[in-house]
């Protein structure tokens, strides 16, 4: 309250919370500034009415190309590749070091963070999507692989590879059922596999005998089924058999394998036609086997701990990793999505451009000079540069990528969607969602849907959506980071620098690097260890522990070398666990979250370590509760939970007391926040979404947890406090209905209004040949519309406009045609503001926005915050509300009791408890989940003494009176203030109903659609339920008087619909009766077959029969229409 | 029927009577009558508020229908109010509700030409009839300033025309005079002297604070336990409960009075209290007298049907 007090109007609130606001935005936008930062050189141009003016954020691209004649000095030449569009307060943006004042000074939101693009008006984001953890070897059993080939069994070893710079392309080893291994890799949409015999011969200069060493060291006779141990004594055999394929092949050399694998490939490898085969060979194994690896020999010590693995997982010494937990997940940012789209569309281009110069040379042109820079600029312009940006544009537009090769996405569409700001809630949401993948929303099975404890701490339990995409689209936790290319001082990394340093500190403290001559031990004894996907030594299993504790050490003190967020995945001997070893990861787009590292003293309270969701798995964490969560004492915890709301997301987290509400209550508010009417935006002036939701007088709420004073919930509230009485009271508030005081609504309560943009371009015109000739006007002499439209076309700012009046008029300069602009929809709504492009001289295109009143009615949905929806069923008279006889209180609102044993939203009750407290003592009262700090023995002792205090009942109720009868109602009643939240669900914008209307071109019934003024179906269904209550006139009457009925004419003598015509009565010369209208002329009708009308008689029937017979004769098949009167029948 | 008559006389007693604040007792009737006078005092007491807006102006943050609102909830002295025509009833302007007897316009200009923010308050308002003004709320912090409409930056203006009309809360909320109007039944407490010596000072001790209201002290002197102020009881049986927790029932009985009741009274300040309560007691005789003035008669039937005739003692 003081807080709140102290600011001046006017002032904006600095810094406070915007950090951490910042925080929750930080990923979209360094995966932007990456892709600036490492390819791009991006020019500014033009910056910001983008909204207003309904086009796109860009900027200009430039490419320097670099020319180069057989090892001469470089020529670069600029071009230009289009607009490119330019992620908001990312590097490029010019909003990027705007602070708050300077936002608002631009129009922007105080508190803008940025993170999506503009499109065309609209605010649209790259949706983040889990892709598998690159450079990590994952053991999988599949169905699906058996359908390879023959021989091909369900398992298999799979690495998503990933480069610098960030394509990737994966990898699989297969197993066979002769024990054997294949790796399947993909090569122009096909999968080619190879036998790893011939690959590990290929890869490096080495004999059968190091294989076979190679492969076998992990098994050891003395080990037998010892903990940790993975290898059997299978193992040797199998490499046997690998290596024989080899032979078979007649293969022994590595100069031998790389001619076959060459001789193979090239007619598939693109321009290496002319190449020799063992450089075809080459090319393959550096561009589609293990490609985030350089190093041949890194490629094969990989190699063999994949067909490790492999063996390990066909022998059952260690399990399948799960595909669908978080452990083996990373994501996909917007700017890295665009780094590999925007890497394929410029190859392409390159490629396209190489095409276009050697067709010229081919040629031989007269003027065409190879040398001449000049002259091959000219053929690269024909190659149109520009098309490459305006791909990136079409791919944030859509979400549609347009791609050959697939990018080893597993989707193609759905990757952007439109940020709206609904409210504030909604908007951060967006940007703290991760999605599944598309194509996992198909899928039959609910095993990708499952809420798996891998994702602890990282993915919101709470916060995902019921129904179609529940457990697919999840969001973030508040604290769920995901590592970036930049360090915590805002620098780009260096990961090789990195890596290095690490595997100094590891060779320090006692790892053995590998080379690959060099044969290790395998597990008991040793560990592999495995940095980002290259095996870089072992260390004793002995010592892992030790070096694992230094190497957390290392990475949570500042000095030191390892960055902060290095993920230390320590997977101990088990027996036929996870496959041992230590895999160290320092990639981007990890999820990282920080905990407490209790295991080390506490500098100055610096022992907060980034974990990852790989370590998470095999470290001890302990919610800082003072329980050990049934941790038994062998394993002690290493590590303490910062919070235990740590595992909610932003809007879970804003439900006060949710650790007292049934769980999917909690799952129904995150559904409700983010639909809710609230205080939409702070630089609405400055608008022009197309529809807006915008609370009139929000509040604070009484009752919050501390994550709304962090992030600042209070620059855009979403409810209103109401005093709440539960009760039965006129039977209006039975089934989730509720009644609102008729004079707490007049008052303004929940008021709030729709607003909605309306784009006039009239350059936007269908018609190209009269752009530029249409111009706002009116015409002076046009009185009818004078009182609306200005004389500069334009309407009146506050005018209102009711059904079919016009609002805006041109007129075309040349034909000097006017066109008008009418409302449509029966709604009555106000001008609420005109913007009009002033740079442009001649005024082509205007946002009209609309102002629709929103003041609640009957049938208008609020909510409380914690998952109880209810309709307005009654504004009840303020009179006939109970009301307190102490105070002479009576409650705004009116639910039902029966709201509550079922649901089991004991939050609510404690919310309403806490807030009457808090309003009577005139604070704030704290309601952060799972937080136990109070003096007294319990929650209800805390609130309801204080009640008590103040000479109110400790449990909440008070005695109220009937406002009717003036008498003691017989139950004391729980009544207090609640922070009520109005849903964009409204009567207003739903209702339908007709009487008459359009209809059918076609079949003459009613048209369908609430827009177009249609009817609501009358279902098969609910004809059944028509027949089977015998209601034969009602359904008579709903389904051929009021919908499609007809008279038609029948030939009795041929039975039929169609021959019968009306004959036009011949021209006669009327004659006047005095005073007597004319006679109308009886309709003659004959039926054209029979050339009579002696036979024709009039039917009803719904007119669609009539077209069926119509439809029937198209196919050659006649029906006809047997007539009899009912007495004959 | 005959003879026997249930005529009672009621009786006020006034106990603290400020200009936007009364309490009194009202004695001898019963709650129908204490509750009409309530819903009465509520809903049907006139009084005048802002009715119409036209806006000529307006390039103020808000929008016109949130001003007009604003403007709307406003409470007018409306002493006059009583003496008033309702617009939709008044002869003398055909019912457009512009006329002197049925309406008071007000204009309210206001621009800011400085850097420093511009509060628009109640004060602009320019009332053409001076016994309709805004009310002057006294006794808060900056009241000075009355109350505030919407506030201007530099260069934004509000510009427009208001009339006020007779209205009554039943309509809308903001013709209501009532900021608060309750009534409760007094209480009777009657202590079982006997039982309750046979407690323990403790025990007395617990046995007050077991009431969150300080209804029951203990005599410093007598140790006795003593009614400090019945009125405090708000019927919420806590002590009954704790009579029968400690194994006493029937240690005190409560009853609430049928007849008589303690009615507090607050009012927007749009007209004084007691006016308030005055006007409602001449609204309900109005009320009254049009069912008086249509008893016996063939009105009577057509008003009120079958009842009617039940009025007349049929």
């Amino acid at each position: 309250m003081e807080e709140l007090g102290k600011r001046r109007p006017g002032e904006l609130s600095q810094a406070e919370g915007l950090e951490e606001l910042k925080q929750l935005f930080r990923h979209h936008i360094e995966s932007f500034d990456y892709l600036i930062d490492e390819g791009l050189d991006l020019m500014l141009k033009h910056v910001k009415p983008c909204r207003q003016a309904k086009i796109s954020y860009t900027g200009s691209f430039y490419i320097t190309v670099c020319f180069q004649y057989d090892g001469g000095v470089v020529i670069r030449e600029k071009f230009n590749f289009g607009e490119f569009p330019i992620m908001l307060r990312s590097k490029r943006c010019y909003l990027r070091e705007a602070d708050p004042t300077k936002l608002v000074a631009c129009k922007e939101e105080a508190r803008e963070m940025g993170g999506f693009f503009i499109l065309n008006g609209l605010e649209r984001l790259v949706r983040a999507l889990i892709m598998p953890k690159r450079n990590y070897p994952m053991s999988v059993v599949r169905d699906s692989f058996r359908d390879r080939r023959e021989g091909y069994t369900d398992k298999a070893v799979v690495i998503r590879c990933v480069r610098g710079d960030l394509s990737s392309v994966t990898v699989k080893l297969y197993y066979l059922q002769n024990g054997s291994a294949r790796l399947g890799f993909w090569l122009q949409m096909k999968e080619y596999m190879l036998p790893v015999g011939v690959v590990l011969k290929a890869l490096i200069d080495t004999n059968d005998h190091e294989i076979y060493k190679k492969l076998t060291c992990c098994y050891s006779e003395k080990n037998g089924e010892v903990k940790g141990a993975v290898g059997t004594q299978l193992i040797g055999e199998r490499a046997k058999i690998i290596l024989d394929e080899a032979q078979h092949l007649a293969l022994f050399t590595q100069e031998q394998c790389l001619q076959h694998i060459g001789e193979h490939f090239q007619p598939l490898m693109e321009g290496m036609g002319e190449e020799s085969y063992s450089a075809v060979a080459d090319a393959l194994l550096r561009n589609y086997i293990f490609v985030h690896l350089d190093d041949n020999n890194d490629k094969f010590n990989l190699l063999i701990f994949m067909v490790q693995k492999l063996f390990s997982l066909v022998d059952q010494t260690s399990t399948p990793d799960n595909t669908d937990s978080l452990q083996n997940q990373e994501i996909l940012l917007a700017g890295h999505l665009i780094t590999i789209y925007l890497k394929e569309k410029l190859e392409d281009w390159m490629r396209k451009g190489k095409l276009l110069i050697e067709e010229t040379i081919k040629n031989k042109s007269k003027n065409f000079d190879f040398n001449s820079v000049k002259d091959i600029k000219k053929v690269m312009e024909k190659n149109r540069a520009a098309q490459v940006s305006s791909a990136i544009e079409n791919l944030l537009k859509t979400g549609t990528l347009l791609t050959q090769t697939g990018l080893d996405l597993q989707q193609r569409a759905g990757f952007t969607i439109q940020a709206e700001r609904l409210n504030y809630l909604r908007f951060i949401s967006f940007f703290r969602s991760v999605h599944r993948g598309a194509s996992f929303a198909g899928l039959r099975t609910t095993s990708v849907r499952k809420l798996l404890p891998e994702s602890w701490g990282f993915l919101c339990p709470v916060h995902t959506p019921d129904g179609e995409p529940c457990g697919l689209l999840n969001h973030m936790t508040s604290t769920c980071r995901i590592t970036s290319n930049y360090n915590s001082q805002g620098n780009i990394r260096d990961f090789f620098k990195i890596r290095m340093s690490i595997v100094d500190v590891l060779v320090g403290v006692g790892m053995t690097t590998s080379w690959p001559k060099v044969e290790h031990a395998g597990p008991p004894q040793v560990l592999p260890v495995l940095l980002d996907g290259r095996v870089i030594g072992s260390l004793p299993s002995t010592e892992a522990e030790k070096v694992v504790a230094h190497l957390r050490r290392l990475k949570v003190s500042a000095a030191s070398v390892i960055p902060d967020d290095l993920e230390v995945g320590y997977v101990p001997l088990s027996l036929g666990g996870t496959y041992p070893g230590l895999y160290l990861f320092t990639s981007p787009s990890r999820f990282i979250r920080p905990v407490r590292n209790i295991s080390i003293p506490s500098v100055d309270g610096k022992n907060i370590e980034l974990i990852g969701p790989f370590e998470q798995v095999f470290m001890e964490i302990r919610c800082p509760d003072g329980g050990n969560g049934g941790r038994s004492n062998s394993f002690p915890a290493t590590h303490e939970e910062v919070s235990p709301t740590v595992m909610l997301s932003v809007v879970a987290n804003l439900t006060p007391w949710s650790d007292h509400n049934q769980s999917p209550r909690n799952m129904y508010q995150c559904q409700m926040a983010k639909q809710t009417m609230a205080f939409s935006l702070q630089a609405i002036n400055a608008r022009a979404d197309q529809k807006l939701y915008h609370l009139q007088t929000p509040q604070s709420p009484i009752v919050r947890t501390k994550t709304y004073t962090k992030y600042c919930i209070d620059e855009y509230p979403s409810g209103t406090n109401v005093i709440v009485a539960v009760l039965a009271y006129t039977g209006y508030d039975m089934e989730d209905a509720m009644i609102l005081k008729k004079s707490s609504v007049e008052r303004g309560m929940c008021h709030g209004q729709i607003f909605q943009t309306e784009t006039i371009d009239l350059c936007d015109s269908k018609r190209m040949s009269d752009q530029g000739q249409r111009i706002f006007k009116r015409e002076h002499s046009d009185m009818s519309i004078s009182s609306f439209v200005d004389s500069d076309g334009l309407p009146h700012v506050g005018q209102v406009i009711h059904q079919d009046e016009p609002y805006c008029s041109t007129i075309d300069q040349v034909t000097n045609s006017k066109y008008i602009y009418r409302r449509k929809g029966s709604e009555t709504v106000i001008v609420d503001y005109v913007a009009v492009d002033t740079k442009n001289k001649n005024l082509q295109k205007a946002n009209i926005r609309f102002r629709h009143p929103r003041n609640p009615v009957i049938g208008d949905k609020f909510s409380s915050r914690h998952g109880q929806k209810g309709v307005c069923s009654q504004l009840w008279p303020d009179i006939d509300m109970p009301f307190s006889g102490i105070t002479g209180m009576s409650p705004d609102l009116i639910i039902n009791p029966h709201a509550f044993p079922s649901r089991m939203t004991i939050g609510m009750l404690l919310e309403i408890l806490a807030a009457k407290g808090g309003c009577l003592h005139g604070n704030f009262v704290d309601a952060t989940p799972f937080s136990d700090d109070t003096e007294s023995e319990s929650l209800v002792e805390d609130l309801g003494s204080k009640l008590r205090a103040l000479g109110f009942n400790y449990h909440g109720t008070e005695v109220l009176y009937s406002g009717v009868y003036g008498t003691e109602l017989q139950c004391e009643i729980f009544i207090g203030p609640c922070y009520y939240q109005r849903l964009r669900h409204m009567v207003s914008d739903k209702y339908q109903v007709r009487a008459t209307g359009q209809v059918d071109q076609i079949t003459r019934q009613p048209i369908k659609g609430r827009k177009r003024g249609g009817g609501v179906r009358f279902g098969e269904m609910e004809r059944d339920s028509l027949l089977a209550h015998g209601a034969a006139y009602l359904l008579h009457d709903r389904l051929h008087v009021c919908s499609d009925y007809h008279v038609a004419d029948v030939c009795s003598l041929c039975g039929s619909l169609l021959t019968t015509t009306t004959i036009q009565p011949p021209k006669r010369v009327i004659r006047e009766f005095g005073g007597l209208p004319p006679t109308k002329a009886l309709k003659k009708v004959k039926c054209l077959a029979c050339q009579t009308s002696k036979g024709m008689e009039t039917v009803a029937m719904p007119y669609v029969f009539k077209y069926l017979v119509a439809e029937l004769a198209a196919m050659n098949i006649k029906m006809t229409i047997q007539l009899n009167s009912r007495a004959a029948a | 029927m005959d003879g026997v008559s249930y005529q009672r006389f009621p009786k006020v007693k006034i106990r603290e009577l400020k200009d936007e604040f009364a309490k009194f007792e009202l004695r001898d009737t019963d709650a129908s009558m204490a509750n009409a006078l309530r819903r009465v005092m509520i809903a049907e007491v006139p009084t005048i508020a802002i009715d119409l807006v036209e806006i000529e102006v307006n390039s103020s943050v808000l929008n016109d229908e949130f001003i007009a609102h604003r403007l709307g909830l406003i409470p007018l002295t409306s002493s006059r109010a009583i003496s008033m025509r309702f617009s939709r009833d008044c002869d003398a302007c055909d019912g457009d509700g512009q006329c002197e007897y049925c309406s008071v316009e007000f204009h309210l200009r206001a621009k800011c030409m400085s850097d420093q923010t511009l509060d628009v308050t109640s004060k602009d308002l320019v009332s053409s009839d001076h016994t309709v003004q805004p009310v002057d709320v006294g006794g808060f912090e900056n009241s000075d300033r009355g109350i505030i409409i919407v506030k201007l930056r530099r260069g934004q203006e509000l510009k427009l025309r208001a009339i006020a009309r007779k209205g009554i809360g039943k309509d809308h909320a903001k013709w209501s005079p009532a900021a608060t109007v309750t009534f409760m039944y007094e209480p009777e407490i009657h202590i079982n002297e006997e039982m309750m010596e046979s407690l323990t000072l403790e025990e007395k001790q617990s046995f007050v604070d077991s009431s969150p209201t300080r209804v029951f002290d203990i005599d410093a002197n007598t140790h006795q336990v003593v009614v400090v102020d019945r009125e405090a009881y708000t019927y919420d049986d806590e002590v009954l409960k704790k009579a029968e927790a400690m194994g006493k029932p029937g240690l005190v009985e409560i009853y609430a009075k049928e007849d008589s009741f303690i009615f507090t009274v607050e009012s927007t300040g749009a007209i004084k209290a007691s006016e308030m309560v005055l006007n409602a007691i001449e609204v309900l005789k109005q009320k009254l007298d049009a069912v008086t003035l249509s008893d016996d008669t063939v009105e009577a039937d057509d008003q009120f049907g079958e009842l009617g005739a039940h009025m007349r003692g049929g």
